[in-house]
């Protein structure tokens, strides 16, 4: 396993998020959603995109047929290439959780931000198995 | 082309003195090869009755009984082959209206075993309170005929007429019919001012799918108000039309996909009973691509457009449908996934009747018979019959 120092916490605020290169080959985006430090790989699952620098938002949710409402406010991060959604801090898309972004083990140690480079949590989702 | 028989009604003669009887062309003996395939149970969903001469007369609401209604075949578009088949001219009155008649050909002479039967209803007329009344009587007279004092046997099985303009009248039929032990499902026009998603719609779907009724959708051959067949206007010839037609359903379909209806109504069951199984995938593929993107248009459609099918839409296959080709055939309702989504329906007495005998030969048996009778089987609880074709001697 290797340990990456990525920045100190208070350049992570609430809402904020750094982009690291861990290799030459991994970038990883590292955000702090509502107080918790989270690290993913910086590729989309459906088309290999730089997920992590889209934008970060709400989703438009629906309570019954016709309603429309806004939720999880600065948790949607919606990839640049294709507008997919996935919802922080689990990295999940809304309406098919088995598309999920590739997480990295985050540690935060004396007021810095590590992530941590081993057999990823989870994987990301098959490749071509949807558009 | 069998010499007229009797003078047809004076409806149905157009003004050069030509009657739609006297061009019927197409046979139903006529396809190759076209015969009962013994031990194979056909449940065919895609019958339709019609009333003898003056017969709906009396079940018609009293505001409306004296009312002259709007006649004729596909006004704009009149089928030059005839609309409905040679041999289904009874000795008198019009096709379909003559139970012995329909009986033998589809019960006796072609296998069926039992008819899903769906009587037309003028499709669209300008006053939404005249359709609702000619719905309702059609229903009475339905319930009175054909389900009952000709179905001692239970081989028909019915449908609930409603007009779809009329919403609180198409409730009300349905919660007057839905007990009725021979009905089966729900009926409207494909024809329709608007989309089917439109939420103006929506407490007739909820009251079908709290009734445990399937809602069908068939094109009605009589509709009085005829809306252009495209957006950019008029055909000008009747196959163009006629390939054009099933095009609607996926239009109703993807409207009350996104629209959110399959989502708020999860027991909605929609039967496109005038075909489109082999062009809807392909058009289901293009709306998956574009659905993840777009989901913020639409946050109450939860899924993937083609993770709907399976659970709410059944399609009657159409006699002009699918390749020629059985293993191709084969394979297209294989990716299509005909065993769960496609039932056969003959759509007699109509010019393009798909004999039971011709329909899905040369196909795996198993995939047949899911066709045949074994999905309707499970939509329209029934239970699987036993073919005709054994049971007899």
């Amino acid at each position: 396993m290797t340990r990456h120092a990525i920045c100190d916490l208070a350049d992570l605020p609430v809402g904020g998020r750094v982009i690291a290169q861990l290799d030459p080959r991994i970038s990883v985006g590292v955000f702090n959603v509502g107080g918790q430090i989270v690290a993913f790989r910086n590729e989309c699952p459906h088309a290999g995109a730089p997920v992590c620098v889209g934008t970060l938002g709400a989703a438009v949710a629906s309570s019954g047929f016709g309603e429309r409402h806004l939720e999880h406010e600065g948790c949607i991060l919606k990839c640049p290439w294709h507008a997919w959604e996935f919802k922080l801090p689990e990295g999940v898309t809304l309406t098919q959780p088995a598309f999920r972004l590739r997480a990295y083990p985050v540690v935060v140690e004396d007021g810095r931000v590590f992530v941590e480079e081993r057999a990823p949590e989870r994987r990301g989702a098959p490749r071509g198995a949807a558009a | 082309m069998n010499p007229p028989k009797k003078p047809a009604g004076a409806a149905s003669v157009d003004v050069v003195g030509i009657s739609a009887r006297d061009v019927a062309q197409v046979s139903f003996a006529d396809p190759a090869g076209a015969r009962p395939m013994p031990g194979v149970p056909v449940i065919d969903c895609s019958v339709h009755p019609r009333p003898r001469p003056g017969e709906l007369k009396r079940f018609m609401p009293p505001l409306w009984r004296d009312r002259r209604l709007p006649m004729g075949e596909r006004y704009y578009y009149p089928n030059p082959l005839g609309e409905y088949l040679r041999d289904s001219y009874p000795e008198s009155g019009p096709p379909g209206s003559d139970v012995a008649l329909l009986s033998r050909h589809l019960f006796e002479e072609s296998g069926v075993d039992v008819a899903i039967l769906m009587p037309m209803t003028l499709g669209m007329l300008p006053d939404p309170d005249l359709q609702a009344g000619i719905c309702s009587a059609t229903n009475a007279w339905l319930a009175e005929t054909w389900l009952g004092e000709h179905n001692a046997h239970g081989r028909f099985k019915g449908s609930i007429r409603v007009a779809p303009v009329n919403p609180a009248s198409a409730v009300a039929e349905i919660e007057r019919w839905a007990g009725h032990p021979h009905v089966v499902q729900v009926a409207v026009p494909m024809q329709s001012m608007q989309l089917y998603g439109n939420p103006h719609f929506l407490p007739i779907w909820r009251a079908a799918a709290q009734a445990g009724l399937p809602v069908a959708l068939h094109t009605e051959p009589e509709t009085g108000v005829e809306l252009a067949p495209t957006a950019l206007g008029y055909f000008r010839q009747f196959l163009a039309y006629s390939a054009y037609q099933p095009t609607t359903f996926i239009n109703h379909l993807t409207n009350m996909m996104a629209g959110g209806v399959l989502d708020h109504l999860p027991e909605l069951r929609l039967v496109f009973a005038d075909g489109a199984w082999d062009i809807a995938t392909p058009f289901l593929w293009r709306l998956d691509k574009d659905y993840r993107p777009m989901r913020p248009d639409m946050p109450w459609m939860t899924r993937l457009p083609s993770d709907y099918i399976a659970q709410h839409v059944r399609f009657v296959a159409h006699a002009l449908e699918g390749p020629e080709d059985p293993a191709l055939l084969e394979e297209w309702l294989r990716i299509c996934d005909g065993a769960k989504t496609v039932m056969f329906g003959s759509n007699y007495p109509l010019w393009n009747t798909h004999h039971p005998g011709e329909a899905f030969r040369g196909i795996d048996p198993t995939l047949r018979g899911r066709i045949m009778a074994g999905t309707a089987a499970e939509l329209y609880r029934l239970p699987l019959p036993v073919a005709a074709q054994e049971a007899r001697p």
